[in-house]
């Protein structure tokens, strides 16, 4: 089988999954124990009002049509609107809303471990079994080993702490462009498209508008979340470029290059870097869809409101179109990124799709 | 007040209980023999509750009450309702239908630089900040949780209602939460002589979009109310047992609200300012009902989602972007699970507020909050119970039992403002008659101290409950609330094994063959500690107890299919009405055999034990 008819094959498998996992949504939401109609009405509820909102809410339609209804919403992107959490708000716009903000901390969750987590690790790699490896090493562990929740709740506390120069030195809320909380949803109005031309069918934005004061306060904001987030991630790297640029160092082509002259400087930089990253780039990629999940904790300590808080919402107050949809969002994320792995691989490793 | 046609009711009553006789008989058979067994030995035995000296059973004297109360609807008779209302109270305390645990207690802390009213026991969510001042600053700051909607027809939650408050209003309200009635958009009401008619004559007011009020508005408002498809409280306006507005229904179109005839609701404008209200039945509690936010004016027409209306917004805007009240504030903008603000009003018909605005930063995380709150940037506030320290409450009650004093210092080394207020809400376990026998849940009020349960799950914040009725609206005031909590018989707040024990070995139970049954809880903390207490203090006692936890909705469910034995809920006043509680207890109308079509008191089966005696 040649690698591009592998990569088309798995592409097309992705199809069956997203209907299984749609499927899936469907019964588990639906069937499950959560009565979005209970959340609506509270302790006050009387039957007659339960009813009337079942009705209303197409809940007494027989299943098989509840369940075309939802996988149709879904292909066609008619996500329906919330029943419970926003009442009425159509998931679309709710999606608009809340996804920037976890975009903007995954964004900064995967950039922040790669430049603190895999520089620290080849530097580990370059410094084998001394003490600097071992404090580096040692260190990621035990950052590894700290629960999210825990490491956020503790660099808040830390941070509040210096309202008004603390014992650390520095007034966070001073430092770089002035905040009133060390947590909240970062601004993302600093850029924004002030002017659309149309044409014929298609608007294209001709007018930009950027604020760098509001970036710098977006990036301030979500630095210590990002740091939280990122912190398993970070520690990963860390380990495994270490043992990446050994296992480098260690191979034929660098005795080789040695043995031709070239100075350390270019087998570093040519040979030893450019190698170690590629078991790294799976590695991110993967990460990408851990922080997808893992941000719940992190966004309701850090009292940011983005998708993975209006998830947790929606499944906890059954509100079947917004969960079913952010689910659904998700998984398309997931296997899309599945996708582009699969194609990484294809374009970097020969070896994909001879596996006989 | 009529809720059902009782003669019908009793005969699809009586036909639906044979034929469900036969799951539940041993139970029923259960519940009768032990139950004519005990009702001497309660008032011999105990004798504390025999001081009222009424021989009948307590079913049936609540039955009675409830009929009287239906059958005074006077304004004079006040008098009459308010001794059936202690009477309903007494049947419940006595046959133990149901065992009141706590009232929540309100707080709200804030800093000096702030100057706001105090608020009274229906919650701070009322209040509309008008005269509240803060010192070197133009904004109030607070912290909201979740909001769900902006639509007054469509919010019910107190969240919404915080903000809805501030730019909507209605006939009446309830100032700053107190509850004590007062107009807002009426200068008189006129009531006739049947108690049937009122007649109210508005004020003038403007609308945020420039509009002038007038009667057509109030019209177009309440047709929302009770047609349009996003309205959730329709029932208030409609339903019999709240206001009761004469409408018309075809039964075809389907249930609740779908079915009433659009334009047939008996709300009309006869002039500009004069508004005319027609009841099916007299009820006293009317205007209070009005009070509630759903029944707040709208401009006619618009939004868009009744019948004759195009409407200048959809309803989905109306919900989320736009807004259009007589109230002080006017929306400036609500980023959902962010925040939401609101800017001051100068052309409201009263004196305009102090404020320039009021922002609300929503964070439901109990960290966040707390961080939030020592940063400074909220002036009024509540204390996450994680963080909350008993000790640092230094507050005397004042004359309407509300907790007045200071709270501090805060992390930040501040010492704030603090408030307690009892709500008008009450948290209880419950039983089923059908399942439970009286000896067993008088035993249960006996072996629970109300004070340990504050103590242990609320960390002193919450109210002691020995009955149902709050004390903020007890018939009476709160000296006839005393004289009802002193005469409690089943040894308040403190855990009384020994009158247990003889009670249960009484009513023939032992070790050996102990009663079994099951407290279903949902997902509480309060009522998780109060059944895991509750398990421990009657291990030793022949009762025999598992507990269970379930969702909410599942436990709605389960309560109106009858299959509850021992369960916690709770219930919220949204106006001073006691009857707005009572009419729960009504035994007809605890047949889970009708709920929740036919009837809609509490999950009790309470009617079993109508003729035992």
């Amino acid at each position: 089988m040649s690698r591009w008819r592998y990569f088309i094959k798995r592409t097309l498998l992705a199809i069956p999954v997203l209907f299984l996992v749609m499927t899936l949504i469907f019964v588990i939401l639906r069937m499950g124990p959560l009565d979005p109609v209970a959340s609506l009405l509270g302790p006050e509820a009387s039957g007659a009002q339960a009813e009337q909102i079942r009705e209303n809410l197409g809940l007494n339609d027989p299943l098989w049509r509840q369940y075309i209804d939802f996988i149709t919403g879904l292909l066609t992107l008619d996500l329906g609107q919330s029943w419970a959490v926003y009442s009425g708000r159509d998931v679309l716009d709710l999606v608009y809303i809340f996804a920037p903000r976890t975009i903007w901390l995954g964004f900064w969750a995967v950039l922040l471990p790669i430049f603190i987590g895999i520089p620290l690790g080849f530097y580990a790699g370059l410094n084998p079994n001394s003490w600097s490896d071992y404090i580096a090493s040692f260190s990621g562990i035990v950052w590894l080993a700290m629960p999210n929740f825990w490491l956020g709740i503790m660099i808040i506390a830390l941070l509040s702490q210096t309202q008004g120069g603390g014992f650390l030195g520095f007034d966070w809320y001073e430092f770089g462009p002035t905040t009133s909380s060390v947590l909240g949803t970062p601004p993302l109005d600093f850029v924004g498209v002030t002017d659309w031309t149309s044409l014929g069918m298609i608007a294209i934005p001709t007018g930009l508008f950027f604020d760098p004061g509001t970036l710098a306060v977006a990036i301030k904001v979500i630095l210590p979340a990002a740091l939280v987030l990122g912190s398993a991630s970070m520690a990963t790297e860390l380990r495994i470029g270490r043992t990446a640029i050994l296992e480098t160092i260690n191979s034929n082509y660098v005795e080789t290059a040695k043995a031709k002259g070239l100075s350390g400087r270019v087998i570093i930089w040519k040979h030893v870097f450019r190698n170690a990253l590629i078991p790294l780039v799976p590695i991110i990629t993967n990460e990408a869809l851990l922080l997808l999940g893992g941000s719940v904790i992190v966004e309701v300590v850090f009292a940011i409101n983005g998708l993975g808080r209006l998830f947790y919402l929606a499944a906890v107050q059954g509100d079947l179109p917004l969960a079913g949809s952010l689910i659904f969002v998700f998984a398309v994320i997931t296997i899309s990124l599945n996708v582009l792995q699969d194609l990484l691989y294809t374009i970097l490793d020969p070896r994909v799709g001879y596996e006989q | 007040m009529v809720r059902n046609d009782s003669s019908s009711d009793e005969r699809i009553n009586r036909r639906r209980f044979l034929q469900a006789a036969g799951g539940s008989a041993t139970a029923v058979a259960l519940a009768g023999c032990f139950d004519s067994d005990d009702g001497e030995d309660g008032d011999g035995g105990n004798g504390g509750n025999g001081g009222n000296g009424d021989e009948e059973n307590p079913a049936r004297k609540a039955q009675n009450a409830w009929e009287t109360i239906e059958e005074n609807p006077d304004e004079d008779a006040e008098d009459i309702r308010n001794e059936a209302y202690v009477e309903i109270e007494e049947a419940v305390r006595d046959d133990m239908i149901l065992l009141p645990l706590f009232h929540n207690l309100e707080e709200r802390m804030w800093y000096d630089r702030v100057d706001v009213a105090e608020t009274g026991p229906l919650g701070g969510h009322r209040q509309q900040h008008n005269d509240t001042t803060v010192e070197g600053s133009d904004e109030l700051r607070m912290i909201n949780s979740q909001m769900t909607t902006l639509d007054p027809i469509q919010s019910t939650d107190t969240a919404s209602g915080a903000v809805i408050n501030q730019m909507y209003e209605n006939l009446v309200h309830y100032p700053n939460g107190e509850t004590e009635l007062e107009n807002q958009l009426v200068e008189g009401v006129d009531v006739s002589d049947d108690l049937l008619t009122y007649t109210f004559t508005l004020t003038d007011a403007q609308f945020h979009n420039g509009e002038e009020l007038t009667a057509d508005d109030f019209v177009y408002a309440w047709r929302r109310l009770v047609e349009s498809p996003d309205s959730q409280r329709a029932n208030f306006a409609i339903g019999a047992g709240f206001l009761g507005i004469e409408h018309e229904v075809d039964e075809d179109e389907g249930v609740g609200a779908a079915n009433v005839v659009p334009d047939s609701l008996a709300v009309e404008a006869i002039d500009d300012s004069t508004l005319e209200v027609t009841l099916a039945n007299p009820d006293p509690a009317a205007l209070d009902i009005l009070a509630y936010d759903s029944f707040a004016a709208v401009p006619e027409g618009f939004v868009d989602d009744i019948e004759g209306y195009d409407g200048e917004v959809d309803q989905q805007e109306f919900s989320t972007g736009t807004a259009a009240g007589t109230g002080p504030f006017e929306l400036d903008g609500w980023e959902p699970g962010t925040e939401a603000r609101v800017t001051r009003f100068d052309d409201y018909h009263g004196e305009p507020a102090e404020l320039e605005s009021i922002h609300w930063q929503i964070i439901e995380d109990d960290n966040a909050i707390w961080t939030y709150v020592n940063e400074g940037n909220a002036d009024l506030f509540e204390i996450p119970t994680p963080f909350y320290e008993p000790e640092n409450v230094d507050a005397e009650a004042d004359d309407t039992g509300r907790e007045v004093g200071t709270y501090g210092p805060l992390e930040n080394g501040e010492t704030v403002n603090y408030l307690g207020v009892a709500e008008l809400s009450t948290f209880y376990a419950a039983f089923n008659a059908r399942h439970v026998p009286r000896p067993v849940r008088q035993a249960i009020a006996y072996v629970t101290d109300h004070d340990e349960l504050i103590e242990i799950v609320f960390k002193e914040r919450g109210e002691t409950a020995f009955s149902f009725t709050p004390p903020g609206m007890w018939p009476g005031g709160e000296d006839a609330y005393q004289d009802f909590v002193d005469e409690w018989p089943y040894s308040p707040n403190e855990t009384d094994r020994q009158a247990a024990q003889e009670l249960l070995e009484d009513a023939g139970y032992s070790d050996d063959d102990p009663f079994e049954m099951t407290i279903t809880t949902y997902d509480d903390e309060a009522f998780q500690d109060f059944a895991g207490l509750t398990r421990d203090k009657v291990a030793d006692l022949p009762i025999d107890l598992s507990i269970e936890e379930t969702e909410f909705g599942t436990l709605q469910n389960r309560g109106e299919d009858g299959d509850l034995e021992f369960y916690t809920l709770g219930w919220i006043w949204s106006w001073v009405d006691p009857s707005y509680g009572h009419f729960g207890f009504e035994p007809e109308n605890t047949n889970t055999e009708l709920i929740p079509e036919e009837a809609d008191g509490y999950y009790l089966d309470w009617q079993t034990e109508l003729d035992d005696e």
